[in-house]
């Protein structure tokens, strides 16, 4: 059971309440929130626990181009606090932020994820997504281990009728030639 | 960079190197190119600019300034001009000028829709509310779009927010603003969600909460898409607000039907129903209770409806929901709360947690969410408890050791809630010493059998069973707060260091971790664990109080420094970074964020720990450098903070500040007309400083007789109290209170001052006895071995290091000191020349005082330097290898490993500790030496 609202500034405050948004999710500077903050706040949702932690978010944006059928809605970052894990917290933001590239007339939705993240891959399939492609060395590297590609995947929403959004393709593609 | 323009200007082409070196970073070869631009195009206002942002970028300031104001009086057109000042005035922290570039382009192009929108964004940045309402209304009548004409209104609403008077607020702003949306909705002019929700944001703020919700109800409200039941939350909040609990009850059971794991409609549930039957409300009329549908209005009711949500759950396939059986204990503890004794048709609270045990026993959040309302049971029932759930774990047989182990990371996970279930209700505690070590035996086991599921955990995964070595280390502690037995603590650290060594990104220990060798006055590690946690942004706030509070205060100063140097860069950039989102904000309609970012970057301004940071980063600049060139920005420190101990420190601060602003400048002093002025206006303000100084200290004491003792895992105590019992804080006053009489001195000269030399004289002894005290409270060990047990003392480490600031403080007093005596005594010499014949003049009481108070200084210095070198040599002899361990503790061999790492880290950082003291004590000691005549 949860409060699912709107992401507010005061809760970067809070982020440090919870092992994963030290470990996992501070990557992003205040800049990178902010940012997302004043321009898609709609898709900027987090859980919140009756005692009042911070149970995970979900931050995105819609982009792309409607007249190429590209426009979609982005996950940019999803994150559940470890304590709060394996009670169905993701698929749920996932489904909200489906939700609102639905209403948004979006073709898709789409995220990145590292290919060695088996179990986040796991996740998202089981959630309706498939990879669209692989792109190479999306992830740069840190602290000495190598450069790291990335899945690009996919799910169709229901404006893509014929679900061509979502058909694979099959070389990889290299970060520069991604919009 | 700035955008080039277009293709066809021949300027743009001239220009291009320019742009591609700065951008590159190669500023010389940029200014080199502008000058060589401007020998052949003289009127190249842009090559100027880009030049002077060479110059800005290479520390040359003043002439990038200068160069940049030629361009901007001519009040350039040009885009390139203006998109590069605007630049530079950025880079030089002078937004607002960019407001003046914008409004003369503005008056010379009145047409021009991109400079308008340029002047509204300055505005912007430099949060000139009138102005931007002004500039949006300029903008949507030279362009009528409708985000130009809402800039203009939101621009009202935060004159609003920002008035002072509340009044004009809601008499004269917030009705303006509404009275321009309203115009809009009449004339059938609103397009974009983002003006109805400013619209509502209007509403809201001028309580007119009935016109809100016919408003989001109605044809507008149809507009408010985006966000995920925004319709249903605004309305929800109006009625909350208005208190028509009806429709908050029919609205709130809505919601839960469709989603039974909303908590906060639970909550407005059960509040709309308690309002209600207060009220002793009823239906007026039985088909439909209220706009929002059926009302309930009996506690039978609201029973019935949690408890169909509970078997709704127990009949699904899926995964069952909480939020119906945490319902369901909310539900009791709120009928308890109003004696309602109906609570007992939902059943016994203790066989619901069982039941919840037994539901979710296995997820990490079950003792979060059991944590609640554990205060249902009564005590005689927690044993009981305890007991019960215990058989709900499925344990493999007993071993030789005496413990049964989960088979699984679910059985490891429901093992892992009763042990914290337990711990929560005070059942480890009232354990005695022994049974408490049983306890932790015990703890131990299940932590090493866990590991074995987490063998496959990445380096950035927790492990399992990283609860349970926690979960001993807290034992530990009681264990040591209770006993004193330092060997708890010893042992805690080693337990803690091995989680780490399995689990090493595993934040709670790295954290508490922290916490323990910051009370062990241990720095060195704290920098490596701080550094490890990653800390980012915020959490410089939130964390970085722990590290500044400890890390000047136990003599690491460069660490210290380091660590001040992180935090300050990251409040530093949150001015600049916030203000670029709130312009965001403006241009993709997120009204409602905005008056959200201003709040969120006052609340990072008024941050008391980036107070302190910044005043602590200042004070040891000032400690370490002995030539240190003090500016206007030293002095012009803001002592917004009340924290009493800042303010101790701030004082400290600006009184040093001012006493080199009169010392330190020797050309100023050599003429000596401009002497009267500067002097007189500067010893007042030393005066001012020292009365404030003394009220402080008097607050302080007041505040350090109540004694605050704060928790082990609560926020440090300031350094306050030790800093006035060791008398540091008093013998730092009494320097400083030196350097007045000292200024009166040099008014009067060494004739007819007898009076006042011999009281330099009195400050000059007292000063060396109060600080032969201060010393003398310094001396013991640090760590020591006794019967084979290893024993610290960090407040020695602390009072070592309120002793060396002491030291340097007079030392700076008496650098000044000199600088005012050696004046005097060679207009005395030359008197004694001319006057060759009457050489019996005796030398003046205060000179050969002075030399006297340098000759005892250095002899003090000189007792601490042997005092360190002592505690240094003792240290290094300590042989830790020789400590037997985990004797009668059943540590292992690696256990012990553990251990001895610990102590090891605690004295190298002692070692550490005490060799930068012993440094900046013998750095102060050379500057002793300049000061004899």
């Amino acid at each position: 059971m949860t409060t699912l609202r709107a992401f507010t500034c005061d809760d970067l405050f809070k982020f440090n309440n919870i092992q994963a948004f030290l470990n996992f999710l501070s990557q992003y500077g205040i800049p990178f929130y902010l940012q997302y903050l004043a321009h898609w706040p709609e898709y900027f949702i987090v859980a919140e626990a009756p005692g009042g932690e911070l149970m995970g978010y979900i931050m995105g944006k819609a982009e792309g181009s409607v007249a190429r059928e590209e426009w979609h809605g982005h996950v940019t970052a999803l994150s559940v606090a470890p304590e709060f894990r394996r009670l169905g917290l993701a698929a749920k933001l996932m489904e909200m932020l489906e939700e609102i590239s639905e209403r948004k007339g979006g073709f898709f939705v789409d995220l990145f994820v590292r290919v060695s993240n088996q179990v986040a891959v796991n996740m998202y399939k089981q959630l309706g997504y498939s990879v669209y492609r692989t792109v190479i060395e999306y992830y740069s590297a840190s602290n000495g281990e190598p450069d790291e590609d990335a899945y690009d995947m996919r799910k169709a929403l229901s404006r893509d009728t014929e679900r061509k959004s979502i058909i694979p393709i099959p070389h990889p593609v290299r970060p520069e030639d991604i919009e | 960079m700035a955008a080039r323009g277009h293709v066809q200007d021949p300027n743009d082409r001239r220009l291009r190197p320019i742009y591609d070196y700065l951008d590159n970073g190669n500023n010389k070869m940029a200014i080199q190119q502008a000058d060589k631009l401007l020998k052949k195009h003289k009127d190249l206002h842009c090559a100027k600019v880009l030049k002077a942002i060479g110059l800005q970028r290479t520390g040359k300031q003043d002439e990038a300034f200068s160069l940049a104001q030629e361009v901007a009086t001519l009040e350039p057109t040009d885009d390139n001009s203006l998109q590069a000042l605007t630049i530079l005035y950025r880079e030089m922290h002078r937004p607002e000028l960019v407001t003046k570039l914008y409004e003369a382009a503005v008056k010379k192009v009145p047409l021009s829709e991109e400079y308008h929108s340029h002047l509204f964004m300055a505005y912007a940045r430099v949060g000139e509310y009138k102005k931007m309402q002004q500039a949006g209304m300029a903008l949507y009548k030279t362009v009528p779009k409708n985000p130009y004409y809402f800039w203009s209104v939101m621009s009202l609403v935060m004159q609003a927010i920002s008035a002072q008077d509340e009044k004009l607020a809601q008499t004269m702003f917030l009705p303006l603003a509404e009275r321009m949306v309203e115009k809009m909705v009449k004339e059938e002019k609103i397009e974009a969600e983002a003006e109805v929700q400013l619209y509502f944001m209007i509403l809201e703020r001028l309580g007119k909460y009935v016109e809100a919700l016919d408003m989001v109800r109605g044809p507008l409200g149809e507009k408010l898409t985006s966000e995920l039941q925004s319709r249903e939350n605004k309305c929800m909040m109006m009625y909350q607000r208005l208190q028509l609990w009806p429709e908050c009850n029919a609205l709130s059971y809505k919601l839960l039907l469709k989603n039974p794991d909303e908590w906060q409609f639970y909550l407005s549930y059960f509040d709309s129903l308690f309002h209600l039957m207060d009220k002793s409300w009823s239906p007026p009329n039985e088909e439909e209770h209220c706009v929002e549908g059926p009302v309930h209005t009996t506690v039978a009711e609201a029973v019935k409806f949690v408890v169909d949500r509970m078997e709704e759950e127990d009949k699904k396939d899926s995964r069952p929901l909480r939020g119906p059986y945490m319902a369901c204990l909310e539900l009791i503890h709120r009928l308890r709360q109003r004696g309602c004794p109906d609570e007992e048709e939902l059943g016994d609270p203790l066989e619901l947690m069982l039941q919840f045990f037994g539901k979710f026993g296995d997820k990490p959040c079950c003792i979060t969410d059991l944590k609640i309302y554990l205060h249902l049971l009564p005590p005689e029932q927690h044993t009981q408890f305890e007991n019960r759930l215990g058989e709900l774990v499925p344990l493999g047989e007993v071993g030789e050791d005496g413990f049964g182990f989960p088979g699984d990371t679910k059985a490891l996970q429901r093992h892992l809630c009763v042990c914290q279930l337990s711990r929560v209700l005070g059942l480890q505690h009232t354990l005695d010493t022994e049974g408490k070590l049983c306890l932790i035996t015990e703890l131990k086991a299940h932590y090493h059998y866990g590991l074995q599921f987490g063998k496959s955990c990445l380096k950035t995964e927790l492990q399992f069973s990283d609860t349970y070595c926690l979960m001993v280390a807290h034992v530990y502690i009681d264990l040591w707060t209770e006993t004193g037995d330092e060997n708890m603590l010893w042992q805690c650290l080693g337990v803690l260091e091995e989680g780490l060594s399995y689990s090493p990104s595993n934040a709670q220990f790295k954290l508490l971790l922290l916490l323990l060798f910051c009370r062990l006055g241990a720095f060195q590690p704290v920098v490596d664990l701080y550094s490890s946690l990653d800390a980012k942004h915020v959490q410089h706030d939130t964390i970085g109080y722990l590290l500044t509070r400890y890390a000047g205060s136990l003599g690491q100063f460069a660490a210290a420094s380091q660590s001040y140097n992180f935090s300050l860069r990251f409040f530093h950039s949150n001015q600049k970074d916030t203000s670029e989102y709130i312009i965001q904000a403006y241009k993709y309609g997120a009204f409602e964020k905005i008056p959200e970012f201003i709040a969120f970057r006052t609340r990072l301004n008024q941050s008391l720990h980036f107070a302190q940071v910044r005043t602590e980063r200042m004070l040891l600049d000032l400690y370490t450098e002995a030539d240190m060139e003090l500016t206007e920005e030293h002095r012009r420190l803001s002592l917004e903070e009340e924290s009493v101990w800042l303010k101790v420190r701030s004082l400290t601060l600006r009184l040093l500040a001012s006493l080199a602003l009169l010392g330190h400048a020797p050309s100023k002093r050599n003429s000596d007309k401009t002497n009267e002025n500067g002097v007189s206006a500067k010893s007042s303000t030393l005066q001012t400083l020292l009365s404030q100084l003394d009220l402080t200290l008097q607050t302080a004491a007041q505040i350090t007789e109540k004694q605050t003792q704060y928790p082990f895992l609560g926020p440090p105590s300031s350094r306050l109290a030790s800093a006035l019992s060791s008398g540091s804080c008093h013998c730092q006053a009494s320097a400083l209170q030196l350097s007045l009489t000292l200024q009166e001195l040099e008014t009067t000269g060494l004739d007819d001052s007898s009076e006042l030399q011999t009281q330099i004289c009195n400050s000059f002894k007292s000063l060396i006895v109060q600080l032969q005290e201060l010393l003398s409270r310094c001396k013991g060990d640090v760590l020591e071995m006794k019967d084979s047990r290893l024993m610290t003392q960090p407040s020695l480490l602390e009072t070592l290091v309120f002793f060396v600031e002491t030291v340097c403080v007079v030392l700076w007093v008496a650098s000044y000191s000199a600088s005012v005596l050696r004046p005097l005594k060679s207009s005395l010499q030359k008197k004694k020349k001319k006057k060759t014949k009457d050489s019996s003049t005796a030398m003046p009481v205060v000179l050969s005082g002075f030399q006297e108070w340098t000759g005892s200084l250095q002899g003090i210095v000189t007792q601490a330097l042997d005092h360190v070198k002592g505690q240094e040599a003792s240290l290094t002899a300590l042989k830790l290898a020789a400590l037997t361990l985990g004797v009668g503790h059943a540590q292992t061999q690696e256990e012990c490993g553990f251990t001895r790492a610990a102590m090891d880290k605690v004295q190298t950082s002692y070692l550490g500790s005490l060799q930068e003291l012993g440094d900046l004590l013998r750095k102060r000691a050379d500057s002793l030496k300049s000061l004899k005549f």
